[in-house]
């Protein structure tokens, strides 16, 4: 007979869940006290009540510029991180002997440090292309938004069955169908995750477009530390909460593509 | 014209070779299984019949027209998998288009009437509309037949399509195949481990046995009058014993003699006796010892020891007989096989 877990250690294990839950939120509760506080300076709790800093970010140019720099460049990102992902993901699923080491280099970034990341690429982009544009920013962006969108795809592919492709051939299908009525459907799970990723990665992705920014290429995170540095008031609560907003919108239209898709698919 | 002929094929992957000197015509409309021990080469020479597995040498003729250097998808094949391999994110009936639809066969009207003729000949016309998920196996098994004969091809493959399935659904798909198959006639070549499959649902038996053909011939032929010991042993399960043969009478190795059919060459040879062809009771000729006996319900199995060498034989339930104890047995000298030693 198994022996029924002690009452005080489940009292235990959920205190340390409480502890653990709380210690992940309360950064977030903090931020968003601040951002309707009606104080001058970041003050935790939060007196009073007003959205006057919303007002302010919204009016805001700097702020403004940067949201729309940050979505145009999220959005490109997750498309091409998207693209280049899942072709990766859908020829190392079928690679044999050297896929491993292909593999380890697309997901490379994953662990390699993003400032050293960051100051090559500056110093190339520099030599050979001069000044940092938002192509440069587009480009680091993808290659650190990649590996996620790969991983999630080959974790898809890695469970389907092999024969369907098989299958379609015997029933004629050229390759290009047998990509489109095939593959693409199978991978479509993996890519929806990756490409919902790639999108926070790039979104709040805040080493890189330091390193690459210029003055007329100021990303939203960036804008934020700008902020925080040189005169701190509840505005960048106001817009941390509104990106914070963003990301649980995001997640919760993915759940339901995903929830979809899974009815859908099986 | 939808014959199907392989000429002289050869297959190696690396260095093992896993098909040598495959010759073998079915005839239009014929339904023919291919049988043999898993390893034997079966699923290898459908794979290379479909296409998805190329030749080493030789040559594969679809109704007429060489095929050899063709990919699947340009030939006029179906094929069904073990694992069906339906399309899980499309419906039955998007399924079943499917072939119709790559190959853009007819007008969207037409498919959707062929479509709906192929699964009434299935019976699964009031489901067209479900996720293949949300069907039992037995209903995947029969879209998947569905599809495979949708587009009406020279030549449908099936590969071990009833393994997946529990023993009564597999009894009633099997009526149910030759049954399809008696209506559409189509060319089909069918893969399958199991004797009483490819005895009860095919035209002809090619017996397969380390990559090339022991033996091809009609089910009754082959189980009657297997040409080779691996023959008579995989079909039937057969007891082999060796013999010297002279004037009508085999002696075996312990010197017990029995009568063999008469013209019988003489010389040494090997018997193949079917257990059921064995007759336990006090006329038999021969003495054997019970080693063991196992209740099968209608029947009991006794494992026995001729001639230094354990046959099986099969007898009614009302046979009791204890380990240990000497039995007669006989056979009646047309029920023997002899085989060349």
């Amino acid at each position: 007979m198994v022996r029924a877990v002690p009452g005080w250690v489940r009292i235990g294990a959920w205190i340390f869940v409480l502890l653990a839950a709380l210690f992940l939120l309360a950064p977030l509760i903090v931020v968003m006290g601040v951002s309707v506080s009606e104080a001058q300076f970041i003050a935790f709790p939060p007196k009073g009540f007003s959205l006057r800093w919303y007002e302010k970010a919204l009016n805001s140019p700097a702020y403004v510029d940067a949201f729309w720099l940050s979505l145009r460049l999220a959005a490109l990102v997750t498309v091409s991180a998207c693209i280049l992902g899942g072709a990766a993901a859908i020829g190392l699923s079928r690679a044999r002997r050297s896929g491993g080491v292909v593999e380890t280099f697309f997901l490379s970034p994953l662990v390699l440090p993003s400032i050293i990341f960051a100051i090559g690429l500056l110093m190339v982009w520099s030599a050979i292309f001069g000044p940092t544009s938002f192509h440069a920013l587009w480009l680091a962006h993808t290659v650190v938004a990649l590996p996620y969108v790969i991983r999630t795809t080959l974790a898809v592919l890695a469970e389907r069955d092999p024969h369907l492709e098989e299958a379609a051939r015997t029933m004629g299908a050229t390759r290009l169908q047998r990509l489109w009525f095939v593959t693409l459907p199978q991978c479509r799970p993996g890519l929806l995750a990756g490409a919902f990723f790639a999108f926070n990665i790039s979104f709040d992705e805040a080493v890189l477009s330091l390193f690459l920014r210029n003055p007329n290429l100021v990303t939203l995170p960036v804008q934020i530390y700008g902020q925080l540095e040189f005169s701190p008031d509840p505005t960048v609560a106001a817009v941390s909460t509104l990106m914070i907003l963003i990301t649980v919108a995001l997640m919760l239209i993915l759940e339901r593509m995903l929830g979809l898709t899974r009815f859908a698919s099986g | 014209m939808s014959d199907l002929k392989l000429t002289n094929i050869g297959k190696s992957f690396g260095k093992v070779e896993v098909l040598h000197g495959i010759d073998l015509t079915i005839r239009s409309g014929e339904f023919v299984a291919l049988l043999g021990a898993s390893g034997c080469g079966k699923t290898t020479l459908l794979r290379i019949v479909a296409g998805l597995d190329s030749v080493g040498s030789g040559k594969v003729e679809i109704g007429g027209t060489d095929v050899t250097d063709l990919p699947p998808e340009k030939r006029d094949i179906a094929m069904m998998f073990q694992s069906y391999a339906l399309l899980p994110h499309m419906s039955v009936a998007e399924n079943v288009r499917f072939p119709l639809r790559m190959r853009r066969q007819g007008a969207r009207s037409e498919q959707a009437a062929r479509v709906k003729a192929a699964l009434e000949t299935v019976r699964l016309a009031h489901l067209a509309e479900r996720m293949p998920r949300q069907l039992s196996g037995g209903q995947q098994q029969r879209v998947a037949l569905a599809r495979a004969i949708v587009s009406d091809p020279k030549v449908l493959l099936l590969d071990e399509p009833l393994s997946n399935l529990d023993a009564r659904l597999r009894e009633e798909m099997q009526v149910e195949l030759i049954d399809i198959h008696r209506r559409i006639g189509l060319t089909t070549l069918f893969v399958t481990h199991d004797q009483d499959e490819a005895l009860s649902l095919s035209d002809r038996v090619v017996l397969m046995n380390a990559g090339g053909i022991e033996q091809e011939a009609a089910p009754r032929d082959i189980y009657d009058a297997p040409a080779t010991a691996y023959a008579s042993s995989f079909l039937g399960a057969a007891n082999l014993l060796p013999a010297e043969i002279s004037g009508g009478q085999a002696r075996l190795a312990d010197g017990q003699t029995l009568a063999v059919p008469a013209g019988t060459g003489a010389g040494a040879a090997t018997l193949a006796l079917r257990q059921e062809n064995i007759d336990i009771g006090p006329d038999g000729s021969l003495t054997a010892t019970v080693v063991t006996r196992v209740y099968l319900g209608a029947r009991h199995r006794y494992i026995l020891d001729l001639a230094g060498q354990r046959i099986s034989v099969l007898a009614p339930a009302s046979v009791m007989l204890e380990p240990g104890s000497a039995v007669r047995i006989g056979i009646a000298p047309d029920r023997i096989r002899v085989l060349p030693a």
